[in-house]
């Protein structure tokens, strides 16, 4: 190959954004068009600079927005490549209109999304509302909760969304700064495990496959068009959930680390329990534990796959539970949290008491402490006691100004 | 768990400090975490960055933290900014200046009856790396009042980190961490 | 393609092949007539049941400057090294932009009712429109 490779030490102090680009390199990607955002702009100028270093064979494509970044990402993947970039926020609601035509048109591209809120008021920290905005777009949805993860969810993704039964652009989530900005050690594959693992890219109806000419992007009206989507919701519900389980598994077998589409801690003899996403998902276990002291059986939930969601999973998970609390990082917007709805609709019509809960937190980045937690496990533990809701179902937390509840 | 919150203006290099210090720890197998809160992220802005260090995974990934130890780097923060916020009892505080540390107590009457240790890190850069950088002569410092390892070990350490940077800029900062050793009082 | 197929019974990707099977060389050297199109090409359907009027080509005026060819949005215009040969009367729908945009004078195509004879009509061409100068 035409390119060095990198000797990588047992433990590198990455952040996730930097974890990420390493990935990208791994995963020798073809084509990186990208327009760079804080806080996911240290991919794309990471994965630069292997390149101006000759770490990588791929193409960096510079564009004038978010919206041609994708659009860049669209052809390069229609062409053949193997393909991924990165944004956040504004960019990804810029680029909205392009991540229904990738999934749609069936390419697997890898969106590093490194969550942050979306303006007004201009914010550069994390919430999820971006991760929310798309969440319909038909794209695979992964969210780490560490650097670790943000790395291994990007060979993960390659490896599922361009599998020939799958053939769907995925999102990695990671949380902007608490994970893209935060350094922590990290166990990285060396490059030859990791190119093995997400293995060369086979490519599917390509443009460049000139014996066997396409046209990619075409039109639909009324007759053709329900049936499209209805094959991409097929695929998505009776396909892929498999091959992310095939694609953990061999991971599990390189790496040693298991991914599950939901991730349980403590939740063996849980009778109360926090289900979250993103960096808070950690920030729980910790204080899981430490409930588990005072005698409260807390348990943590996170999710892993967002799309996608692992209903079965969730309502299998939950329905003994006597309290479960749900937290949301966005902005509701007139409803319940997304996350609560579709818990909600993983438990309704099951015979489950579970007392349900929904919390919005964190927005902006507003810091998620331990303390907040303690007191989210012991509301829970209250609600568990009396039998029923003592709250309303919709709550704020961490929010200046008189008492928020709702529903 | 070991904690620490820099002080510092964007620019001075506390991320990489804080980074290059977790990097540093995380060899000889502890877990590590650096992160930091960028404000309006403009250079000169005050910002805090943050170390946490233990024998297990580090989970915790919120921004509140009560302090081991804090790192004021840039001289003027002291007084603008209430860099004994969530401070313990035992809390220790490096804090770059050029005056005695009576003096600076004076000034900032906060610091009373708690464990402060000065060193002119500034000046230390100023000095030696010619440029007002004072994140590794503050590691220096760091390294003299917690003992947490062997200088001569530190220093190999991070000539491993700053490998990319010029040789004379390496070496220059060596001097600098052995000069804010020798000089924390 | 028939329109029965159901959503589990197709190529995934807003995604249409224009050949069925392998293409051994450039379509682009291959004669129309030759390439073995696919069902899901516009090629096998003819919209000449759209028109109500047509072109009709005098090549006595034509300088072949190929303007209909590039114009022609249903791609009807038969060219064949840089000469305009002719129409390709299953795919004109009888717009009339090659009309439109043909330069000579007198023009080179005419619309005329779709059941006008052709050779009628170029004998009976209209000859130069001096007001045009
Ligand atoms: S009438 Fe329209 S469709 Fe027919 S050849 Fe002319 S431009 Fe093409
Ligand atoms: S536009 Fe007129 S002159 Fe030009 S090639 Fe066509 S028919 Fe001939």
């Amino acid at each position: 190959m035409a390119f060095d490779k990198l000797e990588l030490n047992e433990i590198e102090v990455w952040d996730g954004n930097h974890a990420a680009a390493q990935a990208l390199r791994q995963a020798q990607v073809d084509v990186v068009s990208a327009y760079p955002i804080t806080p996911s702009t240290a991919v794309v100028e990471g994965y630069a600079k292997f390149k101006a270093d000759n770490l990588v064979e791929g193409e960096v494509v510079m564009v004038e927005s978010e919206h041609a970044a994708m659009s860049g990402c669209i052809g390069a993947a229609a062409a053949g490549g193997r393909v991924a970039t990165a944004t956040a926020s504004q960019g990804l609601a810029l680029m909205a209109e392009t991540l229904y035509q990738a999934s749609g048109m069936r390419l697997p591209i890898v969106l590093n999304l490194v969550n942050r809120a979306l303006a007004a008021p201009l914010n550069v920290n994390c919430d999820h509302s971006d991760m929310y905005m798309v969440r319909d777009s038909g794209w695979i949805q992964f969210d780490a909760f560490n650097a670790q993860e943000a790395y291994d969810l990007n060979l993960i993704a390659f490896k599922v969304g361009e599998d020939h039964d799958v053939r769907l652009p995925v999102v990695v989530n990671q949380d902007g700064f608490l994970t893209s900005h935060t350094a922590q050690g990290l166990h990285p594959l060396s490059d030859d495990d990791a190119y093995n693992f997400v293995g060369e890219y086979k490519p599917m109806n390509d443009m460049l496959d000139f014996e066997h000419p396409v046209s990619h992007g075409i039109q639909t009206e009324e007759d053709w068009h329900f049936e499209h989507k209805a094959r991409q919701h097929a695929d998505t519900m009776n396909i892929v959930p498999a091959k992310i389980d095939e694609a953990f598994a061999e991971f599990e077998r390189i790496s040693g680390r298991k991914y599950n589409h939901i991730e349980k801690y403590d939740m063996d003899d849980a009778e109360v329990c926090v289900v979250c996403m993103g960096t808070s998902v950690e920030t729980a276990r910790e204080v899981a534990k430490e409930m588990r002291e005072k005698g409260i059986k807390a348990g943590v939930i996170g999710i892993r796959v967002f799309r996608p969601f692992p209903f079965a999973d969730i309502s299998e998970a939950l329905k003994d539970l006597k309290a479960v609390a749900v937290l949301d990082r966005s902005a509701p917007g007139g409803a319940a949290g997304a996350l609560f709805n579709e818990i909600a609709g993983s438990l309704i019509n099951t015979d489950t008491k579970v007392l349900l809960s929904g919390y919005i937190y964190g927005l902006g980045g507003r810091d998620l402490t331990k303390k907040h937690l303690v007191d989210l496990y012991t509301e829970l533990q209250a609600n568990a006691d009396a039998g029923k809701l003592l709250t309303q179902q919709q709550q704020f937390i961490g929010v200046r100004g008189p008492k928020l509840a709702f529903l | 768990m070991l904690e620490i919150r820099w002080h510092s203006r964007a620019g001075q290099g506390a991320v990489t400090g804080a980074k290059g210090l977790a990097d540093v720890i995380s060899t000889t197998g502890k877990h590590v975490q650096a992160f930091a809160f960028y404000g309006s992220a403009k250079r000169g802005a005050a910002m805090t960055a943050y170390n946490r260090v233990d024998d297990k995974p580090v989970l915790n990934h919120e921004k509140y933290m009560e302090p081991d130890y804090v790192f004021v780097i840039d001289p003027a923060l002291v007084y603008t900014s209430d860099v004994t916020v969530n401070g313990k009892d035992n809390t220790k505080y490096i804090i770059t200046t050029h005056l005695p540390k009576d003096e600076l107590i004076k000034a900032q009457p906060k610091l009373e009856g708690k464990e402060v240790y000065t060193v002119d890190c500034i000046t230390i850069a100023n000095e030696t790396i010619g440029r007002p950088i004072p994140n590794t002569p503050m590691l220096g410092a760091f390294m003299k009042i917690s003992e947490m390892y062997d200088i001569e070990f530190f220093k190999e350490s991070m000539k491993r980190i700053l490998k990319k940077l010029p040789q004379k800029i390496v070496d220059a900062n060596m001097i600098a961490i052995q000069r804010a050793y020798d000089e924390v009082k | 393609m028939s329109k029965q197929q159901g959503w589990d019974e197709f190529e995934i990707g807003a995604m249409l092949r224009s050949f069925d099977g392998k293409i051994d060389e450039c379509p682009a050297f291959t004669p129309q007539r030759d390439r073995n199109y696919s069902q899901n090409s516009s090629h096998v359907a003819s919209v000449a049941d759209w028109r109500l009027i047509k072109p009709v080509y005098n090549k006595d005026y034509c300088i072949d400057c190929q303007f209909c060819w590039v114009y022609c949005p249903d791609v009807s215009i038969i060219s064949r090294d840089k000469k305009m040969i002719g129409i390709d009367m299953d795919h004109c729908k009888g717009c009339g932009v090659c009309v439109e945009v043909c330069p000579t004078n007198p023009k080179s195509l005419l619309m005329f009712p779709e059941q006008a004879d052709e050779e009628t009509e170029i004998a009976s061409w209209p000859t130069k429109d001096e007001k045009e100068e």
